[in-house]
């Protein structure tokens, strides 16, 4: 670095130390928030039609499973208010994947082809930080109030009646499960830094997020293996309502927890990778 | 030259151009074709479940393999994503460049229709094929090729019609700004009245009469249903009937429409 000619005088570090960095990426985050609430009320329209798009689409996916229960009472020992309430946690989960997630990763495409992401690594912030988390949709958030809203009725109408332990442990398993659906689409969508365009493996992960509506048990074995630990949706809407039902213990929490940190390890491994690979496509 | 045959020359130009052109897109439109097949193998897990889980539906286990394998092969082959982009070269005035050439905007979209389609059933074809082999022992197969020709002519039939709707509702654009709300709340209501979603066979018996009767069922349901079983040979071509009865019905009503916008155009954008 001696040979290093710089005009810049000495600074100090951006950040004492890594948990001040993280601080700072809060607040940061924090300032994306409210700048998107700010943004969301001057496209008042725009909110209206959000909330009505995810009200009659939340409709149509509750749809084949009011047909099949029409035909059955209970299925592999489900009723069908307990998939009402499942039918709820998934809305509101894919509702916070909506707000806070989708707005990213579907830019992941035109951010490293068209050369956006050398603006961001000049910034004094995580690049994966600011590309997975920089933008937010607002008006989705109210399909995680119509999800909550579903929630609740199925509670009410299966009559369960979970104690706070098992409402933390709903908590813990379906922030798991945004952290881990979080982490796969991330993958799918780094891949771009390889494959140019991921537009369309970005519709693989919607596609396959809707195997979550459904309770894990519904489908045959080597499918359940790979809906927990591939394609883990079953954090995101089977084991958090098991958790309300009083039917898990803290296992699966921790192996939960213990997936999301392998995810997120893997996660950061690929975001390296892809980068030292990266060269640029606007210059 | 008689009209028809120069629009047929072009047609087969402009498809070849896109053929090429979209070919380079060829990864894009198998992972697009594996996203595709996602939803079907899900309703089709989850249905054969309830089967075997007793439930009492009015249909078998054959017919529910069948339906959901075939499903998304129908579901692209008959399917037509125009309406937006009709509706912008209308507003946008890209219109008036076509009004000057030999040949109708309409054309143009024909073409990208079929060159699109072409690519993606060759993305498609193998992984219907490997679901096929995987449930073959509850696939029902038609017995001679009588079946099979009736639904490759359903097919077509209901892919004219989709793409009859779109024009339908692009066209509006001649006198709306905005479009877009509409095509929304037609894909949602032809989801679920076309049997995408479910099949139309397990609509409760309340809905039957409207269900069997109303156009979108002609759209996916009915071709998937001459395969997976449940018709009669009356059945078929009452079917049949109805279905290119609302074929001409809605291309009559698209070409009024048509006509009737291209003369109240005014050449945005010329």
């Amino acid at each position: 670095m001696s040979g290093l000619r710089t005009y810049a005088g000495d600074r100090a570090p951006l950040d004492r130390n890594r948990l001040h960095k993280h601080w700072r990426h809060l607040r940061l985050w924090r300032r994306f928030l409210a700048q998107a609430v700010v943004r969301e009320t001057h496209y008042r329209a725009h909110f209206v039609t959000t909330l009505l798009v995810g009200l009659v689409q939340f409709g149509l996916g509750i749809i084949p499973i009011l047909l099949l229960f029409g035909f059955t009472s209970e299925m592999h020992g489900w009723s069908r208010a307990e998939v009402i309430t499942l039918a709820g946690m998934y809305q509101i989960v894919t509702g916070l994947m909506a707000a806070f997630v989708a707005p990213n990763l579907n830019r992941m495409t035109s951010y490293l082809t068209e050369g956006e992401l050398d603006a961001v690594l000049l910034r004094p912030v995580s690049s994966q930080f600011y590309l997975t988390l920089r933008w937010i949709n607002v008006a989705e958030l109210s399909n995680v109030v119509s999800g909550l809203v579903v929630l609740v009725i199925g509670l009410a109408k299966s009559g369960a009646t979970p104690n706070p332990v098992e409402v933390v442990q709903a908590l813990a398993l379906a922030t798991c499960g945004l952290v881990l659906l979080t982490a796969v689409w991330s993958a799918m969508s780094f891949l771009a830094f390889w494959l140019q365009s991921v537009g369309p493996i970005g519709s693989i992960y919607l596609n396959l997020v809707e195997a979550g509506r459904y309770p894990l048990v519904f489908f045959p074995v080597p499918v359940r293996g790979f809906l927990t630990f591939v394609f883990p949706v079953a954090f995101a809407s089977t084991f958090p309502v098991q958790a309300l039902g009083g039917d898990l213990g803290w296992w699966p929490v921790g192996g939960g927890i213990g997936l999301a940190v392998v995810a997120l390890t893997l996660v950061r491994l690929l975001w390296q990778r892809g980068l030292r690979s990266y060269a640029s496509a606007s210059s | 030259m008689n009209t028809f045959v120069r629009n047929a020359r072009v047609l087969r130009r402009m498809t070849v151009a896109d053929i090429v052109q979209q070919s380079i897109y060829r990864g894009a439109w198998i992972i697009f074709m594996a996203a595709n097949i996602c939803v079907p193998i899900i309703s089709l897990l989850i249905w054969r479940t309830a089967i075997a889980n007793g439930a009492g539906l009015p249909v078998d286990e054959q017919y529910i393999t069948t339906y959901f394998v075939l499903l998304s092969f129908v579901t692209m082959a008959t399917s037509s994503w125009m309406t937006g982009f009709l509706a912008d070269d209308i507003r946008l005035g890209k219109l008036s460049r076509w009004m000057v050439r030999p040949a109708s905007l309409l054309l143009g979209f024909v073409s990208n229709n079929l060159s699109e389609k072409f690519l993606k059933a060759f993305a498609l074809g193998p992984m219907i094929g490997v679901l096929w082999w995987i449930f073959r022992a509850s696939m029902k197969i038609p017995a001679g090729p009588g079946r099979w020709a009736v639904f490759a002519v359903s097919v077509v039939l209901a892919a004219v019609l989709v793409f009859t709707i779109d024009i339908l509702i692009g066209a509006l654009a001649f006198w709306m700004d905005d479009v877009a709300a509409l095509a929304q709340a037609r894909l949602i209501i032809a989801s679920v009245l076309s049997g995408s979603v479910v099949p139309l066979a397990l609509m409760p018996d309340w809905s039957r009469t409207f269900v069997d009767y109303q156009p979108f069922r002609y759209t996916v349901s009915f071709p998937v249903e001459i395969v997976a079983g449940g018709l009669s040979g009356s059945d078929l071509l009452v079917g049949l009937g109805i279905q290119l009865a609302y074929v001409l019905g809605f291309g009559v009503i698209a070409r009024r429409v048509w006509s009737a916008g291209i003369r109240a155009y005014s050449a945005v954008g010329a």
